[in-house]
């Protein structure tokens, strides 16, 4: 079933067929070992997965094949001719081109002007031509279905989903020969768009090589994938072939548990509500009303830019409502912000949606990080004691299985997925009993996310109270005891244990809420 | 799907809310300067005749052409100390080395520029290519700028040439200042040049140096060109600051240092990069030099005049952030 992926790569008959193959590719950085051996065959008119937990080496590979990183060894083939490009725009002119994740754009410059760069229309020998560039980026917007979109709006101003549109539709006006997409739907609630854009470009014999950690996703649009583990590519298999938990296991060595576990209803009735809210209103939400009770998961499911956002900050004070009522273990509230929500009552912990700009500290520790919000507990004096830091910091990390060894590492150059470890690690420290969580395993890998549904479970399981936000159905329906749907501002569903299924919630988002659906729901 | 999808996100269209674009443009500031000025005029009519005119022109032109300089660095994300060096090296070299008439002024020009454009050369290459941090290289081209001065003139003295000191201070038809032509004619190469890709390039790369460069983007090759250019416009600076003193001054750049960032950040340009203009920050040294004349005339005493100054940059900062606020909640 599975293939070798050095076998095969390395057969000289083979390499002709693929429109993009890296063989051996090697990138160290000091004693950092980021991609030990990247092997890779893309073809033509072919969608390709790069699978691999966080860490695996899926970026390093990612930036070789785009020319932003150079390898330190192997051989790359473009149509059976050496392919090295030094920077971007010389794979650009080879017609690889890249959406990436962290985006690219430039966020005081126009659409169109990002969508253009950096060859923009030129009236004359020197100036550019504003209007001649206004029109080609309306073209381009319009050729892939974004008229919807002003041209000369400035990114910065664009929603982040809007902003990940441009990015990929850049990379798709470029990508005469592959196409490169990480994570395309980090920031993306739905897929229609993109999967009828991967499909026309498929159509027009562009290799796609899509980087997902969306199996879902994955097995729709894509018919073979690449394996990477601890920055070697352990196999390319033919989706068709392999089952979800075959994947698993080449992602992370062990066979991952994925099902629902049955619980407990945790809630009870009668205990004062932890977090309440009454007819909360302000930035397009309106009529905002739900409890939630010690013991409980309340989930919140809603597409991209219904407000969710919004919700999140009124309830920590980073925003403030214009109308309704917040209530903390029953006492009216007026919260002021996120020190001041960890103050009140029982105490509220916020994750923020960004990691890298709302939630770590780069330069310090991934202790000091977990022990911020606690800080004077990690002190006998004024001073800090980094043993007791470290110390404070290991009892927080023991609950989202982050390894020890991690703590006295600068936070920013740990995986993505530890350092979300770390900043759930965080919310724990404080000691609140009430968890805020937006999209609480965005953008990390299979493991990670069981580490933290499990550290989530088990804070429930406590008496703690959470309330979290995904994009990803699964997550939902995995984790919440009871969910609220958020369309257009307003609470339009809530569903309770059983109902939680990814139809139902999928139906409320999209606002189809019909007699005849609801009525079968609550039979 | 596709029609619930594209509900949100049509609202988000480039309707700018005109009082952003005032308060981050250069609105705010020429209002403020037009105030000043009526305010000057109000005390000392005859501050509207073509002769003082003339002299508050002769007064900005050094320091507004030093914000201008400073503006394209900092637009470009960086801070470039070397303005003080290059002002005093231009200073002392014409007061030593004095040539006269139209060629010798023409002459005294080119090496002005070549001086700036020197150091501008030695920065570009230390930011841009070795990738110090700009504050740290330019400090020590600003240190060994100011030694240079100081081997060429000991103490202040020379003699800048009377060709110079005369007709760059001059009117033409008795009317239009000289001065201010110089000023209008870098605002226009200004205006030119933003409308080039190199232009753009400076404020992309100001915004997101990575995205800029990930975008195709020349980061290397512009943020070099930025400050030769730059440095080019405190040569310029230099020559109109001899032609106002007719005197040579080893230190005479140190003043312009701090009060050039003072007059780019008064002109509503974000010193973190991205945002702003030369034009305004043109306008944010002439305000800052109107305000030393109100005062005078005043009668308040110059040693308060730095106070003024400080508390003014800190309203306009604050004003046009709430100004930019209010927009937003629009």
């Amino acid at each position: 079933m599975l293939r070798d992926q050095t076998n095969f790569s390395r057969s000289e008959m083979a390499r002709d067929t693929f429109a993009l193959q890296a063989i051996g590719l090697r990138k160290t950085y000091g004693a950092t070992v980021a991609l030990e051996r990247g092997d890779i065959g893309l073809k033509s008119g072919e969608v390709h997965a790069l699978l691999g937990e966080n860490g695996a080496g899926k970026s390093t590979l990612v930036r070789i094949l785009a020319g932003a990183v150079y390898p330190g060894s192997g051989e790359m083939f473009l149509d059976a001719s050496p392919y090295a490009p030094r920077n971007l725009m010389e794979a650009r002119q080879n017609h690889v081109a890249t959406a990436f994740q962290e985006l690219s754009l430039v966020p005081n410059l126009t659409v169109a002007q990002n969508l253009l760069l950096p060859k923009l229309p030129k009236a004359g020998p020197w100036f550019v031509s504003a209007k001649e560039t206004k029109r080609a980026g309306e073209k381009i917007l319009a050729r892939h279905g974004l008229n919807r979109i002003d041209p000369q709006a400035e990114i910065s101003k664009l929603p982040l989903a809007d902003r990940q549109r441009i990015e990929i539709t850049r990379a798709l006006e470029n990508a005469g020969r592959v196409l490169i997409l990480d994570e395309p739907t980090a920031s993306l609630a739905e897929t229609d768009w993109l999967f009828e854009r991967i499909s026309l470009a498929r159509d027009q014999n562009v290799a796609v090589l899509y980087i997902s950690h969306r199996l879902a996703e994955v097995r729709e649009i894509c018919s073979e994938a690449t394996v990477l583990r601890n920055g070697s590519a352990i196999a390319s298999v033919g989706l068709a072939e392999a089952t979800d938990s075959d994947i698993f296991e080449m992602m992370v060595g062990r066979k991952a548990a994925h099902e629902k576990t049955p619980r407990s209803t945790r809630a009870s009735n009668d205990r004062t509500a932890r977090l309440a809210v009454k007819k909360l209103g302000g930035h397009n939400l309106h009529n905002i009303g739900f409890e939630l009770r010690p013991g409980e998961i309340l989930g919140v499911a809603a597409l991209e830019g219904q407000g969710q956002q919004w919700l999140f900050k009124m309830l920590v004070g980073l925003e403030q409502p214009t109308e309704g009522q917040i209530y903390v273990d029953d006492h009216p509230v007026k919260l002021v912000g996120p020190r001041n929500a960890l103050k009140t009552g029982s105490g509220i912990a916020y994750l923020p949606e960004e990691r890298k700009t709302e939630g770590i500290l780069g330069g310090l520790s991934a202790a000091t990080n977990i022990v911020l919000p606690v800080l004077g507990s990690a002190s006998r004096s004024p001073l800090i004691s980094p043993k007791l830091e470290t110390d404070v910091a290991q009892s927080s990390a023991d609950k989202v299985e982050m390894s020890t060894r991690y703590l006295n590492f600068a936070i920013g150059d740990l995986s993505g997925g530890n350092q979300q470890k770390a900043l759930i690690a965080r919310t724990l420290a404080t000691g609140a009993k009430t968890l805020l969580l937006f999209d609480p395993s965005r953008g990390v890998d299979v493991g990670t996310k069981q580490s933290i549904y499990t550290a989530i479970r088990n804070f429930a399981d406590k008496g703690g109270s959470v309330l979290f936000y995904s994009s990803e159905l699964p997550e939902i329906v995995q984790l919440a005891d009871r969910c609220m749907v958020i369309y257009g501002g307003q609470v339009v569903r809530s569903f309770a244990r059983e109902d939680i299924t990814e139809q139902n919630l999928v139906a409320a988002m999209l606002g189809h809420v019909t007699s005849e659906n609801s009525t079968e729901v609550k039979a | 799907m596709s029609t619930v999808q594209s509900d949100p996100s049509t609202m988000i269209r480039s309707n700018e809310n005109p009082l952003i674009r005032f308060a981050t443009g250069a609105g705010l500031i020429v209002l403020t300067y037009v105030v000043l000025y009526a305010l000057h005029a109000f005390q000392q009519p005859r501050a509207l005749t073509s002769y003082s005119i003339a002299a508050l022109f002769n007064n900005t032109a050094p320091l507004a052409l030093a914000a201008a300089g400073q503006a394209i660095i900092v637009i470009s994300r960086g801070f470039d100390l070397s303005v003080a060096g290059v002002i005093s090296i231009c200073n002392v070299t014409l007061a030593v080395y004095p040539m006269d008439g139209p060629g010798g002024a023409m002459a005294s020009v080119a090496m002005c520029l070549a001086i700036g454009g020197s150091v501008g050369l030695v920065n570009g290459y230390l930011v841009a290519v070795l990738k110090l941090q700009s504050i740290a290289a330019t400090l020590a081209t600003m240190i060994i700028c100011q030694g240079i001065a100081l081997v060429i003139l000991k103490a202040p003295g020379g003699a800048v040439s009377e060709w110079i000191v005369y007709e760059m201070t001059d009117r033409i038809f008795s009317v239009i200042p000289v001065s201010g032509l110089v000023l209008g004619g870098v605002v226009l190469i200004w205006l030119a040049l933003k409308r080039t890709s190199f232009g753009i390039s400076i404020y992309a790369i100001g915004a997101d140096e990575t995205s800029a460069a990930l975008s195709g983007i020349n980061v290397t090759r512009v943020r070099f060109l930025a400050h030769v250019l730059a440095g080019c416009t405190y040569g310029l600076a230099g020559f109109m600051l001899s032609a106002q003193t007719a005197t040579g001054n080893p230190t005479s750049g140190t003043p312009l240092l701090m009060l050039s960032f003072a007059a780019v950040a008064l002109g509503g340009t974000a010193l973190t990069g991205g945002r702003g203009g030369v034009f305004a920050s043109i306008v944010g040294a002439a305000t800052l030099i109107l305000l030393q004349k109100v005062l005078f005339s005043s009668g308040v005493s110059s040693f308060y005049t730095g106070m003024f100054q400080g508390s003014i940059l800190i309203l306009a900062v604050v004003f046009s952030s709430l100004l930019a606020r209010l927009g937003d909640t629009k």
